[in-house]
């Protein structure tokens, strides 16, 4: 009994120890990559003889990261923003080298703009705007009582950040790289296989609407992961930088499939529940084929093109069967009802092997010749927090300068400084009060010990690699709490601030009282970024913001309805799932906020998509004379209904709708117009959605699947 | 090739506009490899891509000395 029981327990056991050990060794690798990048950086730029080797060091630290794609991404960006701060820096400074204060209104004024744009980016190109600003500032800012040397220091300070950045980039990516791309690749395998077999498990026929949701939401997160880690990622690989056009479009596809597959449900539902069994036990038959031909192994690595001929063979067995299924029904409703079923359920295998398909060409080992085609995703960013962002910094900067005139403060540069990469960089931040705390935190306990470290050893050693004996168990505290969840904010205001105060150069300097004197400028600095944060607070998470995108998210009914149509399908899908994936990031599941979110995405989304459909048919025939007003009126109340929903815009679009479907019904000759007109007819009419609010009273079954 | 480039009255050092194209040139090599798949004989593509950009900018500064 009891040896069964060891047997049992050891596996366990041994698993536990060889995670945490596997744990333990990626946390000290990226402490080991990342001294070696900080030494080597300091090493390199005292070679170079560069003036300041602690600003390439403090580089390197503000870039470590675990994921050796994430380094690069961040370093590429980084540099960017170094250059055009560097160029800006040089413009300010030539346009008031003897104006004081134009010169900090303009300074402020760009960091302001810089911490501004980092919010609208929630990648690394954000990165480029928070350099773009401290960059500007450590050029300009030294220089101010002497404005000729802006160029050494625009030279020096690129040079050091440039070094620091190469360094980094170099080490993360050839020492023990942990590649992103091995997490791409699953990604996108998973999400492959999960939608597969969604579809094939939900052949069966009615999905609970809750289910529903909950799928929409694995969706979009889906496609927004799988977004985000392309970008990163091209950075890191050539051969996924090769294959980024087809992940573009296989994500594409993927969230054209999965809306129309929504739909599908969706009409299916509102059948069941208006009792109309007929036409949805016709539909669900109609269905079945697909399931079957996706019922192949798919978790085998090259299985994708394997389902290809079976999508052929189920689409051609479904053109066969919808005659016979349409011949058993009488009445003229079941047949409309039908008829917009199974276009909708063509248009869903159609979209359903496009994606299949890029998965197949993704899947194969060689690249196949001739790229996709360009496809872009669109974000669905929000100006108004970076104007407030923009807001905040110049004020907290001119705050700051208007100080450091009034006092003839020597060391206000140095506060200046560092409010302006604290400004920046924690903008973007969800709850930048608390983050701005613990780092500041973090910052002080880390001067402190480099107080303790510059004056008690550094002061007994000499030479390079004692320096580096003697700083290495220091900095290593700040870097191991870097990687954990709790305390990476505090190891990371540790790491900076040892880096920073204790300003290696060569040959060293100890001077106790500027050592005391720059830490207080910086503690000032810190606290006036920190302070701003708690009087202009962060839009992001709040309710007004929250409010703002779920008016854009319902303002995409009007984009759908109004846009030019080339690219308008893509553009719609992609700026739908990034703003549902803003705003679900940024609430609590299951909460008031998050459900209403996720019933409005789901009627825009099914609306939207319909309505892009509809209109691509208008312009691909030739729409009967007449019907084309009516079409256009539709739309128009449409698209007004959802940028501002009320019960008298309700009615409007109602009535719209019906009178275009009932003026095409009369020409009787487009039947695609037909059907696409009905299946926004039938959301609107939809009692289960968040419609039903502006209904007049709850419609009764009958209406629902009666509409003309 | 001169030591030092004037570039806008400014002298810049040969070594660096060298680095500057042979960065250029590696990213076109890099590309390449990533497009016809090359990287997949290579045992350890970032090691490799380091020492062929070695090469590369070694191979382009000897032309300065």
């Amino acid at each position: 009994m009891s040896a069964i029981d060891i047997e049992k327990q050891a596996p366990a056991t041994r698993q536990i120890v060889v995670d945490t050990l596997r744990e333990q060794v990626s946390i000290w690798l990226f402490v080991f990559k990342t001294m070696l990048a900080f030494f080597l950086t300091g090493w390199i730029a005292m070679r170079l003889s560069l003036p300041a080797p602690s600003t390439a060091m403090l580089t390197t630290i503000i870039v470590a990261n675990r994921q050796s794609g994430m380094v690069l991404a961040k370093s590429f960006y980084r540099a960017i923003g170094t250059l055009g701060g560097a160029v800006v820096a040089f413009l300010i400074v030539a346009a008031f080298p003897q104006q004081r204060d134009l010169f900090l209104v303009a300074l402020s004024l760009w960091l302001g703009i810089c911490s501004g744009g980092a919010t609208l980016y929630r990648n690394f190109k954000s990165y480029a705007f928070v350099l773009g600003g401290y960059t500007a500032a450590i050029i300009a800012l030294p220089v101010i009582d002497n404005p000729p040397g802006v160029f050494d220091s625009a030279t020096a300070r690129i040079s050091e950040v440039l070094l620091g950045l190469l360094v980094s980039g170099v080490i993360n990516d050839t020492v023990f790289p942990s590649r992103m791309r091995d997490v791409l690749r699953r990604t996108a395998r998973e999400q492959f296989a999960h939608f597969v077999g969604f579809v094939r498990a939900s052949t069966g026929g009615t999905i609970a609407r809750s289910t529903m949701e909950r799928a929409h939401l694995r969706f979009v997160r889906d496609a927004v992961t799988l977004e985000d880690l392309r970008s990163s990622v091209i950075f890191e690989d050539a051969e996924a930088r090769a294959r980024s056009g087809h992940l573009q479009e296989f994500n594409q596809r993927f969230m054209a499939a999965s809306t129309s597959f929504q739909s599908l449900h969706h009409l299916i539902n509102r059948l069941k529940r208006a009792h109309r069994d007929t036409t949805g036990e016709a539909l669900i038959a109609l269905y079945a084929p697909l399931g079957a031909a996706l019922d192949a192994p798919i978790e085998a690595g090259a299985a994708a093109r394997v389902l290809l001929p079976r999508l052929i063979g189920a689409r051609d067995e479904m053109a066969a069967k919808a005659p016979l299924l349409r011949e058993g029904m009488t009445d003229t409703q079941d047949v409309r009802d039908f008829d917009t079923g199974a276009a909708l359920l063509r248009r869903f295998t159609d979209e359903l092997y496009a994606y299949v398909d890029t998965a197949a060409t993704l899947q194969a080992p060689r690249i196949i010749a001739g790229s996709a085609e360009r496809v872009r995703f669109a974000r669905g960013n929000d100006y108004a927090g970076a104007i407030l962002a923009t807001f905040r910094t110049t004020i907290t900067m001119l705050a700051l300068g208007v100080f450091w005139i009034l006092s003839a403060w020597p060391m206000g540069s140095s506060a200046m400084l560092l409010a302006t990469i604290f400004a920046g960089l924690f903008a973007a931040a969800p709850n930048p009060t608390r983050v701005t705390g613990q780092v500041m935190f973090g910052y002080l306990i880390g001067m402190i010990i480099g107080f303790v470290c510059e004056f008690a050893v550094l002061t007994q050693v000499d030479g390079y690699p004692l320096m580096v004996a003697s700083i290495a168990p220091f900095l290593m505290i700040g870097l191991v709490m870097m990687t954990s969840a709790t305390l990476g904010s505090i190891g990371l205001g540790y790491s900076m601030g040892f880096a920073y105060i204790l300003a290696i150069k060569n040959p060293m300097v100890y001077d106790p009282v500027h050592f005391i004197n720059d830490a207080i400028a910086q503690v000032v600095g810190l606290s006036a970024a920190a302070i701003a944060f708690v009087f202009v607070p962060t839009v992001i998470g709040s309710r007004w913001l929250r409010q703002r995108q779920l008016a854009r998210l319902r303002g995409q009914v009007a984009l759908a309805a109004e846009a030019p149509l080339p690219g308008l399908r893509h553009r719609f899908e992609s700026i739908n799932h990034d703003l549902v994936s803003q705003v679900v990031s940024q609430t609590e599941p299951g909460s008031a906020d998050s459900r209403a979110l996720l019933a409005w995405a789901l009627a825009v989304h099914e609306t939207g998509r319909a309505l892009i459909e509809l209109r691509h048919d208008l312009d691909r025939g030739t729409a009967p004379g007449g019907v084309r007003g009516y079409i256009d009126t539709a739309l128009a109340s449409l698209a007004r209904f959802y940028e501002a929903p009320d019960a008298a815009k309700y009615l409007l679009a109602r009535d719209a709708v019906a009178t275009a479907i009932a003026a095409v019904s009369e020409k009787d000759a487009s039947h695609g117009l037909l059907e696409h007109l009905h299946l926004i007819r039938m959301a609107l009419l939809d009692g289960e959605s968040v419609l039903a609010a502006y209904m007049p009273s709850a419609p009764l079954a009958q209406e629902i699947s009666n509409a003309p | 090739m001169p030591r030092e480039i004037a570039i806008g009255d400014a002298l810049v050092p040969g070594l660096f506009v060298l680095f500057v194209v042979s960065l250029a040139l590696l990213w076109l090599l890099d590309w390449a490899a990533g497009r016809f798949g090359i990287y997949r004989l290579v045992w350890h593509p970032p090691l490799f891509r380091l020492a062929l950009f070695v090469c590369v900018f070694g191979a382009l500064a000897l032309t300065l000395f």
